[in-house]
């Protein structure tokens, strides 16, 4: 009897033991993640039911592992979001730079390439010293290494498969299916043919060879220079922000150096290179290294892709001004890498195209630590990358983004692009330049703003994430934009705090079209969405995309097929968590989770209010469950968790 | 004289193969030609698209060799625009398609048997029947899908074999096709598919069962209602709800009073919308009884969805 008992007695314990460890173990489910459940098993979907096959086109060897899992499971992308936006450590921004260079992995890659390890001989001091202070020589001595030999070797290794006119194509046609000139809107439909058949030969002869380059050693080598040289810099920077004399050693040199005698020898002094002062300092050309300790400086910068190199520029503070008299200048990384450090004042940064954060087979990063700051340029900029990663890091300040074309947070084949806004009231405007002939007369392309591109149906796309954190922030775009994507791609932005206003006309705040992926997540906030069509949750052609509102008062406009729709099998979700929110549509026939017939079968769309007195325009109604007259789609408003009656009614 | 003879007789032969082959040219030209309008996809050309593909489909016959050599495109607008010419064209446009099922290229044979389904052509049913098996699944789901859309019965066994397919794009294909065939001895395997892991199959698979006999398809769901499965039982009371016997009726009441509130709901909900003016009383002791909340929100929902008129027949 007693051993009896004791079994009993082990076996509850054991029970105990269990349930207490499935209860730890558990993690509480998000209230969207409740929200899409319930809703889903009232229509009669399950979460499973959103899953897109990578076998539904051909399959490509471009595409991205992280794009074809989150097509697998797109549900997860929320949580997603939420890894990139703990990405970032202050002051740190090769964390960043590290983490977006594991989402470039490869479908099938196995293993990623590393920078050249330089050897003993490589590393051989060839230079005499020019400034006497330990720490200069010490950060240009860093900057020498990878400057000189890991970055270039990197490159030659990440090329090494290709032919000379393989490397001319990619300086070349490759750059010219990136580039929209505006004179296309008054060619004729013969003209357009023959053009759309050139970037078809173009994209063609990609796709002979475009699989065997890999730009991992360039990315690995740009990571790895900022993982050594910035606690190397903070040193010098310290001594340079306690001004007066400190700040004199530092530029302090060893001696006289006759005129005839060539400073290429002398570290810091070799042709490219240019340490400058505390005060006004102009530099205009191509540079390869800039180290500049203060003061209100002009930089008119050239780059020719020709004759690629790493470019690194570093500015400890003031007002400055940074113009790029070509393209690819300007934290630019082309074939190489192109990094950009400055760390006070409120400065200018006027690119051309392929500039301010671009990386075209290369790493480009641009990292602002403070000020107000303005950011201009034209097409793939502002946080780029194709082959490569194009960061823009802004840590506070009052800042003004605007671009015309594939910026702000884009990434086009086994590329990332990311704007990661830490502080202040942003705006960002993206278009205005180059019409959409497919589709308007009077509308532009912006095909930015957390946007992913592919080319339908030859190669998978890549990254595009915009984060903003904190401030009362202004998105403005014209078609494709704001989290969005086309070909297997990911488009993301998500913005943390502030009264935010999301401005676009198509295809934005949450779009997908033609297998891909996209998500606008804002977490607080009473925030203002307007548009037209096809956005705030829309998927369509096998896409999933998601618009999530977490918190805050908030006011949805569009007018049709938008706020929770799904078009020719794709899925379209719009959630709003909490608050007092308003919805206002124009069309009640294709919005409030729609989901429309294609393929003889439909698609999902889902319209999701958890709590809040709310108001709609159409099909949503406050406290409701509903069905649209569609395949298949529907909605709920409801009180997820009832309000406290002793709370609610309080005076 | 003999060797006279031969030069002429080989001369004429180079003319009319030279005279042929100039032909070929000048229709593929203007195919060509048209054909850059008829797929552009630009919106100020779009006036001018339907014009250009109805030139081309009056060509007809004749020009069916080479739009289908145009369904290799990689453009999705010239792909779509070979398709609705090819619908134009009809059914002289059949015989050279069904010829083409039997390319090598397999994306080419899938595109050739969506345009046999959307011509409509019994003359295809058995060209179709030959692919129906391909290795490649874009193929077998196309071909499936034409036999629905042709409506031929000699395409039953086809459709109502590729109910199995691992695949669940075919099987969806399959289950569309089911109810276009009205295949009566496919409904207790498409009850089955009603609890079908893909949501295109299950929902798929309800619209083809109120197109079949309801007598049948009733024994068959009520016979399901308690699967493990619970999307078996949660669409089964959508489809009672639509057959709206007295059995159907009885079956719903049933359901209504589960033990899970989900499954509650359903069954509520089913039976809301099988009698909009309440002349069996349910609605207020189901109400009085119910007390999830979720529950009761999603059947006064209901109520008042068929009270203003806006209830969701496609689901």
């Amino acid at each position: 009897m007693k051993s009896v008992q004791t079994i009993l007695m082990v076996s509850f314990l054991g029970c105990a033991i269990m349930a207490q460890d499935s209860t730890l173990t558990e993690k509480p489910l998000a209230p969207e993640q409740i929200g899409m459940a319930h809703l889903m098993e009232y229509l009669n979907l399950t979460t499973d039911d959103i899953t897109y096959r990578s076998d539904y086109t051909e399959p490509d060897s471009f595409r991205l592992k992280i794009v074809a899992d989150l097509m697998r499971r797109p549900l997860d992308m929320i949580n997603y979001t939420k890894e990139i936006r703990t990405r970032y450590s202050a002051g740190q921004p090769e964390i960043l730079a590290g983490m977006l260079f594991q989402d470039l992995q490869g479908e099938y890659q196995t293993k990623r390439g590393n920078a050249y390890p330089p050897s003993a001989d490589d590393l051989q001091a060839h230079y005499d010293l020019y400034y006497s202070n330990l720490y200069m020589n010490q950060v240009l001595s860093r900057a020498a290494n990878y400057i000189n030999v890991i970055i270039p070797r990197s490159t030659e290794s990440a090329l090494a498969g290709l032919t000379a006119k393989q490397r001319a194509f990619l300086r070349n046609e490759f750059k010219e299916l990136l580039v929209t000139h505006e004179e296309e809107e008054f060619l004729s439909v013969e003209g357009l043919d023959s053009l759309e058949k050139v970037e078809e030969k173009y994209t063609d002869t990609l796709v002979t060879f475009g699989a065997r380059i890999n730009t991992d050693p360039i990315l690995a080598a740009g990571i790895s220079f900022l993982r050594e040289f910035m606690p190397e810099l903070m040193t010098v920077k310290a001594m340079a922000d306690s001004g007066g004399q400190t700040r004199e050693r530092l530029l302090n040199n060893v001696g006289y150096i006759p005129n005839n005698v060539s400073t290429e020898k002398y570290l810091g002094k070799q042709s490219g290179w240019k340490i400058g002062g505390p005060g006004r300092d102009i530099y205009s050309g191509d540079y390869t290294f800039i180290l500049d300790l203060g003061g209100d400086d002009i930089y008119e910068l050239s780059y020719d892709p020709a004759k690629p190199h790493p470019v690194i520029i570093i500015d400890l503070g003031g007002n400055d001004s940074y113009t790029g008299i070509t393209d690819f200048a300007i934290a630019s990384g082309c074939y190489s890498v192109g990094i950009l450090l400055d760390f006070a004042g409120d400065d200018l940064y006027r690119g051309k195209s392929f500039s301010v954060g671009s990386g075209y087979f290369g790493m480009g990063l641009l990292y602002d630590a403070n000020g107000d700051d303005r950011y201009d340029g034209d097409t793939h900029v502002q946080g780029a990358g194709s082959y490569g990663m194009g960061i823009v890091i802004d840590e506070s300040g009052r800042d003004i983004y605007n671009a015309a074309l594939f910026a702000q947070g884009f990434g086009f084949i086994k590329g990332a692009g990311i704007i990661y806004d830490g502080d202040g009231a942003d705006s960002y405007y993206a278009g205005g330049k180059y019409k959409d002939i497919l589709r308007y007369d009077e509308h532009y392309l912006s095909m930015s703003q957390g946007f992913g591109y592919g080319l339908r149906p030859w190669t998978s796309g890549g990254l595009g994430y915009l984060i903003d954190l904190k401030g009362n922030d202004s998105y403005y775009s014209d078609i494709f934009a704001q989290g969005a994507s086309y070909w297997w791609s990911l488009g993301m932005l998500y913005d943390s705090a502030g009264n935010d206003n999301y401005q676009s006309y198509q295809y934005a705040q949450g779009a997908a079209t033609h297998m891909t992926l996209g998500i606008l997540v804002d977490e607080f906030g009473h925030d203002v969405y307007f548009g037209k069509g096809l956005m705030q949750g829309v998927g369509h052609d096998y896409s999933c995309a998601i618009m999530l509102d977490r918190h805050g008062n908030d006011t949805y406009t569009a007018y049709d097929l938008s706020q929770g729709a799904g078009s020719a099998n794709g899925a379209g979700i719009q959630i709003d968590n909490e608050g007092d929110d308003r919805y206002f549509i124009k069309n009640p026939n294709n919005t409030h989770g729609f989901g429309d017939t294609r393929r003889d079968f439909g698609s999902i769309g889902l319209f999701i209010d958890l709590s809040g007195l709310d108001q709609y325009t159409g099909f949503g109604k406050d406290n409701f469950y509903w069905k649209t007259e569609s395949r298949w789609g529907g909605g709920m408003d409801i009180e997820l968790h009832p309000k406290d009656s002793v709370q609610a009614n309080k005076p | 004289m003999k060797n006279v003879i031969n030069i002429v007789f080989v001369g004429l032969v180079c003319l009319l193969a030279g005279a042929r082959a100039d032909g070929q040219t000048m229709l593929e030209k203007r195919i060509d030609s048209l054909f850059v309008i008829a797929s552009s996809g630009e919106v100020k050309f779009q006036a001018m698209v339907k014009p250009a593909e109805d030139s081309i489909a009056a060509l007809g016959a004749n020009a069916v060799p080479h739009l289908v050599e145009k369904l290799e495109t990689k453009s999705p607008r010239e792909r779509l625009a070979v398709i609705n010419i090819l619908k134009k064209i009809g059914s002289p446009a059949v015989p050279y398609l069904v010829t083409a099922l039997g390319f090598n290229k397999g994306l080419v044979v899938e595109r050739v048997a969506w345009a046999l389904g959307d011509i409509k052509d019994t003359a295809a049913t058995n060209g179709l029947l030959t692919v129906a098996k391909h290795p490649r699944w874009q193929v077998r789901e196309q071909t499936i899908g034409a036999l629905g859309r042709i409506g031929d019965a000699r395409g039953i066994d086809a459709v109502a074999e590729a109910l199995d397919d691992t695949i669940m794009l075919v099987r969806k294909a399959a289950t569309v096709a089911a109810g276009q065939l009205k295949i009566n001895s496919a409904i207790p395997r498409l009850v089955h598919l009603l609890g079908d892991s893909f949501y295109g199959v299950r929902m798929t698979a309800l619209a083809a069962l109120t197109e079949m006999d309801s007598a049948h398809t009733l024994r068959s769901v009520i016979d399901s209602m308690g699967s493990m499965n619970e999307l078996v039982g949660n669409l089964g009371c959508s489809l009672l709800g639509k057959i709206r016997t007295d059995s159907a009726r009885q079956v719903l009441l049933a359901q209504s009073r589960a033990v899970d509130p989900k499954r509650r709901a359903h069954a509520a909900v089913a039976l809301v919308l099988a009698d909009p003016t309440d002349q069996t009383n349910f609605r207020a002791s189901f109400l009085a009884a119910e007390t999830d909340r979720f529950t009761r929100l999603k059947v006064e929902s209901a109520i008042a969805s068929v009270t203003n008129g806006q209830t969701a027949e496609s689901q």
